[in-house]
């Protein structure tokens, strides 16, 4: 595949290039990437590997000259996990980045919009961690509210 | 406290029934689509099911509709804006609300970001079970309403002013959630 000869490692999955890449080197990856055809940039995704401690983050770019879809994987540490921003390669990059971060807490260094996104008044820990308990977290705060009126024929 | 019609007083209470009695044959519904529930709206509303046989016809604006159709989960996001809907209404009003998700959180009953109960937030006339409920589903609720207001058996809005304040806390408390105890993880 062109992307794998291109960056010299990673292997074929599913027909898609599936690249390990460290998180120093994946902005001259991208860069190089970019300048050879991948000129779109599909999704970034992110997966917590609780029991190894890991943030992975997975960057889709698809290239429309050779249509191959290559995906560059980046684990960090899951404690302070942080990234350094790649949003000034891909402009739509913020905004993914910005949902991460909501969802995940992942920092990202150089994003300057990491606002609240899609929750409102979210002061939990980020609900898509694996650590995150939703059920106990439903009945603290759905259930422990009460019903309202005082017999069952009022207002029905 | 009464009205004259001709030379004849009517009582309120006469004459609020008789209010009702009209008042049921033209319900003007709000639609708040939220979740999948929208999805059955356009067959209910167009020639198939044509639900302005029964005189129920969709509206612009929470000031001009009678029916808050509610149609499917709320985030707590969105339930902010019901409420905001909900109290722009005039009265009499009433909530129709739609599918399992309303009664008690439906497939997101674990869900950290739907509220389960939409009563305890808003009240609400008459529920429609299902996921999701069919097009007769929908006008068979609106029959439903119907004889609840030909009764004077919907009273929900009665409920929330007469219950307001603990309306209020309830809303209050999904929307300012704080863990009790700093270092409490969830």
């Amino acid at each position: 595949m062109k992307s794998i000869e291109l960056i010299g490692k990673g292997k074929e999955m599913h027909g898609r290039a599936y690249i390990e890449v460290m998180p120093g080197e994946l902005e001259d990856i991208i860069k190089k990437l970019k300048e050879n055809g991948f000129n779109h940039f599909v999704m970034l995704s992110c997966i917590d590997w609780l029991e190894e401690e890991k943030f992975e983050l997975v960057y889709h770019l698809w290239s429309y000259e050779v249509k191959e879809h290559v995906m560059l994987s980046v684990r960090m540490n899951r404690n302070n996990a942080s990234m350094p921003s790649m949003s000034h390669l891909f402009p739509q990059i913020e905004t993914y980045e910005r949902e991460i971060h909501e969802m995940y807490g992942i920092e990202f260094d150089g994003n300057n919009r990491l606002t609240p996104f899609l929750l409102e008044n979210w002061h939990h820990t980020p609900p898509m961690r694996k650590d995150f308990d939703s059920e106990k977290f439903v009945g603290k705060l759905y259930e422990s509210i009460p019903f309202i009126g005082e017999d069952e024929n009022e207002g029905i | 406290m009464g009205l004259y019609i001709g030379d004849k007083m009517m009582k309120y209470e006469e004459w609020s029934k008789l209010a009702r009695k009209v008042s049921k044959k033209s319900l003007w519904m709000l639609h708040f689509c939220t979740g999948c529930g929208a999805i059955e709206m356009p067959p209910v509303m167009t020639s198939r099911y044509d639900m302005e046989r029964f005189g129920i016809a969709p509206m612009a604006t929470p000031r001009q509709a009678d029916v808050l159709l509610i149609t499917g989960y709320l985030t707590v996001k969105t339930l902010r804006r019901v409420i905001q809907v909900y109290e722009q209404m005039q009265s009499p009003k009433y909530v129709i609300a739609f599918g399992s998700c309303t009664i008690n959180g439906g497939m997101y009953w674990d869900s950290y970001n739907t509220i389960k109960h939409l009563e305890k937030y808003i009240p609400v006339d008459v529920y429609i079970a299902g996921c999701m409920p069919r097009p007769e589903g929908i006008i068979n609720a609106f029959i439903k309403l119907m004889e609840l207001i030909d009764e004077g058996k919907a009273r929900g809005w009665e409920k929330y002013q007469k219950y307001y304040d603990k309306y209020k806390e309830n809303q209050r408390r999904v929307f300012n959630f704080e863990i009790e105890g700093e270092n409490e993880e969830y």
